[in-house]
């Protein structure tokens, strides 16, 4: 057997070396210029409808999609940032989250100057732009519009002589005769998503104190201690303590988004509370992909405290987008986002095939194409001329507040906590945040979208 | 002197030096050489995923790290805050629960098994198989294996009226219950193998002198596995402070905190609350409780002089 010298292995690994090292002056000659996209599409039939529709039909640049888990993207994303690569579009859920750190660490480019040339300043709602912007700048586009909801299943309404609750005293009454005929009230859970906590407390402050109280409190002019926001958190958990969310305190810990819709569909629960993102959700449990008869319906969230207005629309910001500093085609990547936020036909088409939720962009009921389900097309009708309007915690709030109020809702619930000294906790937090600047803009309650 | 004595005495110094060194590839050969040289891409391996984090962990624990961007030193503002904020307490008092539940539960159900294993003969094999069955089965499939048998409404939780998971006062007892299905039987195999290397005559003389199976246990069996119980049992310390896949699973620390332990609090600052400085200075302290419990195994051992 020949032995190898020490002349031999340096020659080799001199050979290697330089081998290695054109290929990668070969390799940086020819960067690959494709728009990177990560996503958290929840299953495999939007995943290919959005590589077909969104990734494949754009043309203009190569985009490269990847599904990432919905529990783990801001996760992934947040680490591969911080190493200095990532996906060129940068998904956080919604403007509070994630946007205003990778801002300061100048992980984000500034989408202002690209405003006037794509014409976002008219393609947008107002609201939504202003709320995506921090220090002046914006610094991403909103990709997702979504409100609350009260669904119900009209064949269970009837059913029971039930009737869908506008006001408090409504809604105490239909929770109340559900609970004598041997139902769930309101069909929740959060065993699947813990942020399902702030859906609630979204419901409790915007509709049982009231956007007016919540907008003066988003500004700083009145303290979350405020009574108006602690009499309506423990007015609203005192719900669920009664039994009427969920089935029970602790079924609502354990109860998973399926447990939820079936309970809907059966007509176990009289009504469900959730956001307008269930619409996709729902289509896999009533009709024709259920393989059954059974429709939902949903309406507007019912007033749950004195002086509240019946109709309140909560604004909110599923998903929002940004481009990474680091890209390798920013002007590409922007001219992506463009597509992908604005290009109402392709919006309005996934909208109509897979619900899902379109970007807060100038949309019409006559706007949507024929087949849209007219429950959707009344939605975004609505919507589009509501004047109520209540903020959700998601695209309002700032990150560690919104963590707060998802983490100590159910201290409260469990009894742990007080309603009182949860809405100091609200303000502890809310108060340095306001203070380093980290409040989203929010638009006047009354002033409409 | 001749001229092959003049070349000798030239020459020789070279030629003694050439006989004396070894070549590259004898030098590889080297038993010590080539001990290294296998050792050396688990040595990279650890110096990038376990020293250089761990160097970077304790550098960020006293900054205000939010995860991106820069990070400003803050001395030991982390560490104070740590001890004064109650989720950090409620974490660690979970950890203290779940460490005791495991070394009194699976080690007790793992020991008898495995004696009782040893006093059989027939489906030994299959008894060892079906206890180690659920350790090799995915965390997440086990969890949903439970998860649906404990539902409330439909599972073994509907018959006794209980909610095991939603409950806090049952839910960090359930969830312990959930891990150690998955984790006895590997003690089982562990203590099995080790009871099976005690001499079958230490046995016989104890039965001479009249010792019963439970006298044998104690007396023979215990004495006889203590370097395997000892080490299972510091394992078990520290992988009571790291343990996460099951309680972020089943119920992400909930319900209301009833569940959180170090490890979910950790996740939680550093990836929702973007806190990654305070983050690691939980892990810092955890590490520091993993050391503890080693630094006191090793000075027991040398106390005791036992040779494990």
């Amino acid at each position: 057997m020949e032995l190898i010298t020490r002349r031999t292995l340096l020659g080799a690994g001199v050979s290697a070396a330089t081998i290695g090292l054109l290929s990668a002056c070969s390799a940086s000659g020819s960067a690959d210029r494709s728009v990177i996209l990560w996503n958290n599409l929840t299953n495999s039939t939007q995943q290919d409808y959005f590589q077909k529709n969104f990734v494949d039909a754009y043309t203009k640049a190569k985009v490269k999609f990847s599904n990432k888990p919905n529990n783990a993207i801001d996760r992934l994303i947040q680490t591969a940032l911080a190493a200095g690569s990532g996906p060129s579009i940068v998904i956080t859920p919604g403007p509070s989250t994630g946007v205003p750190e990778y801002t300061k660490a100048g992980y984000l480019i500034d989408l202002s100057q690209y405003a006037d040339q794509y014409g976002w300043n008219d393609a947008f709602a107002p609201w939504a732009l202003a709320a995506s912007k921090i220090d002046g700048k914006l610094m991403s586009l909103p990709t997702q519009f979504e409100s609350m909801a009260f669904y119900t299943n009209p064949t269970t309404i009837k059913k029971n002589n039930l009737a869908v609750p506008k006001n408090q005293a409504e809604f105490e009454e239909f929770c109340t005769e559900a609970t004598a005929k041997g139902m769930v009230p309101i069909a929740t859970g959060k065993a699947d998503w813990q942020g399902v906590n702030e859906w609630h407390a979204v419901i409790a402050l915007n509709h049982g104190a009231g956007p007016e109280a919540v907008y003066s409190a988003l500004t700083g002019a009145t303290k979350w201690t405020d009574p108006v926001f602690v009499d309506a958190v423990e007015r609203y958990t005192g719900y669920f303590k009664k039994g009427w969310f969920g089935g029970g305190v602790n079924s609502y810990f354990t109860n998973t988004f399926a447990t939820v819709y079936n309970q809907l569909v059966t007509g176990t629960a009289a009504a469900m509370i959730s956001g307008t993102w269930e619409f996709a959700s729902l289509r896999k449990y009533f009709g024709t992909e259920a393989g059954n008869n059974e429709v939902w319906d949903w309406a507007a969230v019912p007033s749950l405290g004195a002086g509240v207005p019946e109709v309140v629309w909560d604004l909110a910001i599923g998903q929002s987008a940004a481009v990474n500093s680091k890209a390798v085609d920013v002007a590409g990547s922007v001219a992506y986002l463009n597509f992908l936020t604005t290009d109402k036909k392709t919006i309005l088409n996934a909208v109509r095939d897979q619900d899902f939720q379109p970007s807060p962009i100038r949309i019409t009921a006559s706007g949507f194409p024929t087949g849209t389900d007219s429950r959707t097309a009344d939605l975004y009708s609505q919507l589009a001329a509501a004047k109520k309007i209540g903020y959700t915690t998601w695209t309002f709030f700032p990150q560690k507040t919104e963590t707060y109020i998802i983490l100590n809702w159910e201290q409260v619930l469990t009894g742990k906590m007080t309603a009182a000294d949860y809405c100091a906790g609200i303000q502890k937090s809310f108060a340095e945040e306001l203070a380093a600047g980290n409040v989203p803009a929010a638009p006047k309650p009354g002033q409409g979208i | 002197m001749t001229f092959h004595s003049d070349v000798y005495v030239a020459t020789a110094p070279r030629d003694m030096r050439l006989m004396h060194r070894k070549s590259f590839a004898a030098r590889i050969r080297d038993r010590r050489v080539s001990g290294w040289l296998f050792m050396l891409p688990l040595i990279l391996i650890n110096l990038f995923v376990v020293a250089i984090p761990s160097i970077f962990t304790l550098f960020f624990s006293f900054t205000d790290w939010s995860g991106v961007g820069d990070a400003n030193f803050i001395g030991i503002d982390n560490y104070t805050k740590l001890f004064t904020d109650p989720e950090f307490t409620n974490a660690l008092v979970h950890n203290i629960y779940w460490t005791v539940f495991f070394l009194i539960v699976p080690m007790t159900m793992g020991l008898f098994s495995a004696y009782a294993l040893t006093r059989i003969r027939r489906f030994r094999v299959i008894f060892r198989v079906l206890y180690f069955i659920p350790h090799i089965v995915a965390s997440v499939v086990n969890a949903a294996i439970w998860r649906s048998i404990m539902d409330p409404t439909a599972g073994f939780g509907s018959l006794l009226h209980l909610n095991f998971l939603g409950n806090p006062d049952t839910a960090l007892g359930s969830v312990a219950f959930i891990n150690n299905w998955a984790w006895w039987g590997f003690l089982v195999v562990v203590f099995l193998a080790a009871m099976r290397s005690i001499s079958p005559a230490l046995y016989e003389a104890a039965s001479l002198d009249g010792a019963g199976p439970a006298r044998q246990f104690f007396s023979v069996t215990l004495p006889g596995i203590r370097p395997t119980f000892v080490f299972l049992g510091l394992m078990t310390i520290i992988w009571s402070f790291l343990s996460f896949d099951y309680v972020y699973i089943l119920t992400q620390g909930g319900p209301a905190g009833s569940t959180d332990v170090l490890s979910t609090l950790l996740y939680r600052n550093a990836f929702t609350n973007q806190e990654s400085g305070y983050a690691s200075a939980t892990g810092v302290v955890l590490a520091l409780i993993s050391a503890i419990a080693v630094v006191t195994y090793l000075v027991i051992r040398r106390v005791k002089k036992w040779e494990i």
